[in-house]
């Protein structure tokens, strides 16, 4: 196999950056990472085959700044660039400064990203393709009477959204007149925050929505084909926190109809390379065009876990102008997966973020059980970046079996020093509603609420867990002013040598 | 065989540990609970019929454990109980930022009456806003943040008189 390319920037940190990595060793292909002041000792930085340092932990001032990537590219001879997801992922001037350079952007075209990138103009497109929509403000304006006329006609509750949006950020659910004005304001500073843009705009709300996406892929030579779906309805503060595929809501007939209208969005943008169109599924079976996300998905392994395919693999393949793979024009769903964020947040506090080093780290093994993870021991988690530290994956033949071993994976997953949602999530994938597939968008407001994070019952344990750890410590060799029990490097313990001799002295 | 104490949940918690050959026997709040080594930091159990999985590590003076997923922190009785600085809820004359972070707006102004719930400031940590709102209702008698200012968590950014909680007709 020629290589595809010589060499590939991964644009990204974390966990999707070591991800695109392993794609690229799969491929033979050496990759370059990049990191900023707070990323000098980061897991991706070392991932990776070289390192490029690109400025301070202000992202604005590193991972977003294009010139950099494009003058770290250059300076590596990488001849393409994986921007991951979020941060440049979908701004159409990264991917056009690429065309620019000669390097390749994996991912869609600037016009393609830009096209689906607004979300208002998307909708125009899309309700001229035919593909189902939910009502609301046709245009964006900063006119809160325009607002206000718009929530009334489609009706309250409204949802407001950031036209260059996603993730959550930019996002506020209004559900009467008075609430409005402060909504529109506060997306409209999130949003421009968030990405540089602060348009906002209005449509109606849909109660109790399945969020359904399906996977999407496209190569240059006119091949467009869906990945089938995942269910992403777990959400808090509109972020979706367990992902699984199949969705208990499609069967074959509604995934038929709903894939070819993911196509049909693929097509009417032009769309090459990976992306993801996002519908609502109400409870009758209508389905309504969310937005097309154009880079690869935080949940894009549960598509993997099902179909037995490389999702990263293959934009890397449409990139560098290959055709689709034979896998990807035959594909099968086989058995249930189902994905946990694992956030830097804290569970039991209304998901606050949560700072500090990870002092213990460790990850669940078994068969059909996947981690994708950015962090490891003695990372710094700070407030410069986004949350997510890492994912877990799990396969199983069928959605009870799966649900019983991510508990099971969750639980043999340990993070300590930063907290996390692990039992947050252990609760909800133990609720009667999600065991029975139950799961609407609103499930965590309204299975959750009175959930129970009472420590009483863990008195006992957890003291017992201390006091085998105080006498379990290793021995102290050498302690830093820190106080942290450092382990003593192999060098140290063989002392003084030469390569080919022996130290005579 | 050796005695520990712990502060758990602002309680002091006694223990006796003894090995037991590989396994480690804990015996405290009345019970004996046997931890079996598992790893690194890593331990299980086996109670009441169904296996534990434990996580525990010492790092400056605090115990971090995770039980099944249940995270708690413990320290030694003899550490300096530091203050997470967060204001509680009986302080609220005082308004903190949930979190290190950016003071996005400042809702109120010196001199304006504020009534419980009535939304005071807000900040930005990890790309999201959270509003505070005021605990109690009361009079705002000094900000000493403006927008784009950094705050910590130990720095009130708004300070409250409060209203005597009779002062109403009822």
């Amino acid at each position: 196999m020629s290589k595809l390319f010589n060499k590939v920037l991964v644009a990204n940190r974390s966990e999707i950056a070591v991800r695109v990595m392993n794609a690229c060793r799969v491929l033979g292909i050496p990759s370059v990472a990049v990191y900023s002041d707070a990323d000098a000792h980061s897991k991706h930085r070392y991932y990776a085959d070289e390192s490029v340092h690109i400025g301070p932990p202000p992202p604005r001032e590193s991972y977003l700044d294009i010139e950099k990537i494009i003058a770290a590219a250059k300076a590596t001879g990488a001849d393409a660039i994986h921007p991951g997801y979020g941060f440049l992922a979908e701004n159409p001037l990264l991917a056009r400064r690429c065309v620019e350079e000669g390097i390749t952007f994996i991912g869609p075209t600037p016009d393609a990203i830009r096209l689906l990138g607004n979300k208002v103009e998307s909708r125009l497109t899309m309700a001229d393709a035919g593909i189902p929509l939910i009502p609301g403000m046709k245009d964006s304006s900063g006119d809160i009477e325009a607002f206000r006329a718009a929530a009334e006609t489609a009706g309250y509750p409204v949802m407001i959204k950031a036209a260059a949006g996603g993730g959550g950020k930019g996002m506020r659910v209004v559900h009467s007149p008075e609430e409005l004005t402060s909504a529109v304001e506060a997306a409209q500073r999130e949003a421009g925050n968030a990405f540089g843009d602060d348009t906002v705009y209005l449509e109606k709300y849909i109660v109790n929505p399945r969020h359904i996406e399906f996977q999407v892929l496209a190569d240059t030579h006119g091949n467009t084909v869906h990945v089938f779906e995942r269910e992403c309805s777990i959400q808090r503060r509109h972020q979706k926190i367990i992902e699984e595929s199949p969705s208990v809501a499609v069967d074959d007939q509604l995934r038929a109809r709903m894939g070819a209208s993911a196509v049909k969005v693929a097509q009417a943008a032009g769309y090459v390379n990976a992306g993801t169109v996002e519908f609502l599924l109400d409870a009758t079976g209508n389905y309504y065009f969310l937005e097309m996300n154009t880079r690869i998905q935080v949940e894009h392994p549960v598509t993997e876990m099902v179909t037995g395919t490389d999702l990263v693999v293959e934009q890397i393949r449409i990139a560098a102008g290959e055709r689709l793979s034979e896998a990807f024009l035959n594909l099968a769903q086989r058995g249930h997966a189902i994905e946990c964020r694992i956030y830097a947040e804290d569970g039991e506090n209304n998901f606050m973020p949560s700072t500090g080093e990870i002092v213990h780290y460790s990850e669940p093994v078994g068969p059909g059980i996947r981690v994708d993870s950015g962090v490891m021991h003695g990372s710094q988690i700070t407030i410069d970046y986004d949350p997510v530290m890492a994912k877990l994956i799990v396969h199983a033949p069928t959605r009870e079996m799966c649900i019983n071993k991510m508990i099971s994976a969750l639980n043999n997953y340990k993070i300590l020093g930063v907290r996390t949602s692990k039992k947050f999530m252990i609760d909800c994938m133990s609720h009667e509603a999600f065991r029975q597939g139950r799961t609407y968008t609103n499930f965590i407001e309204v299975n959750m609420a009175d959930r129970d994070i009472s420590l009483d019952g863990y008195r006992d344990m957890a003291v017992a867990a201390a006091s085998a750890s105080a006498i379990s410590r290793p021995k102290t060799v050498a302690s830093g002013g820190d106080g942290r029990v450092r382990q003593p490097s192999p060098w140290e313990a063989i002392g003084p040598w030469q390569i080919g001799d022996s130290i005579d002295e | 065989m050796s005695s520990l104490e712990f502060l758990f949940e602002g309680e002091v918690v006694d223990a006796t540990v003894e090995r037991r050959s590989q396994a480690i026997a804990v015996t405290t709040g009345g019970r004996e609970i046997v931890l079996f080594p598992a790893g690194e930091n890593l331990f299980s159990a086996q109670v009441n019929g169904r296996k534990v999985s434990i996580a525990a590590v010492r790092h400056k003076d605090r115990y971090y454990v995770d039980i099944d997923s249940v995270l708690v922190e413990l320290s030694e009785p003899s550490a300096e109980m530091t203050s997470s600085g967060v204001g509680d809820a009986g302080e609220a004359d005082k308004i903190y930022a949930p979190m290190p972070g950016k003071v996005v707006k400042i809702l109120v102004e010196v001199g304006q009456d504020v009534a419980e719930k009535t939304p005071m400031v807000i900040v930005e940590a990890m790309k999201m806003e959270n509003q505070v709102n005021a605990k109690a209702k009361g009079k705002v008698i000094a900000v000493n943040f403006k927008a784009g200012d950094q705050v910590d968590t130990e720095t009130p950014i708004i300070e409250l008189e409060l209203e005597a909680a009779e002062g109403e007709s009822g």
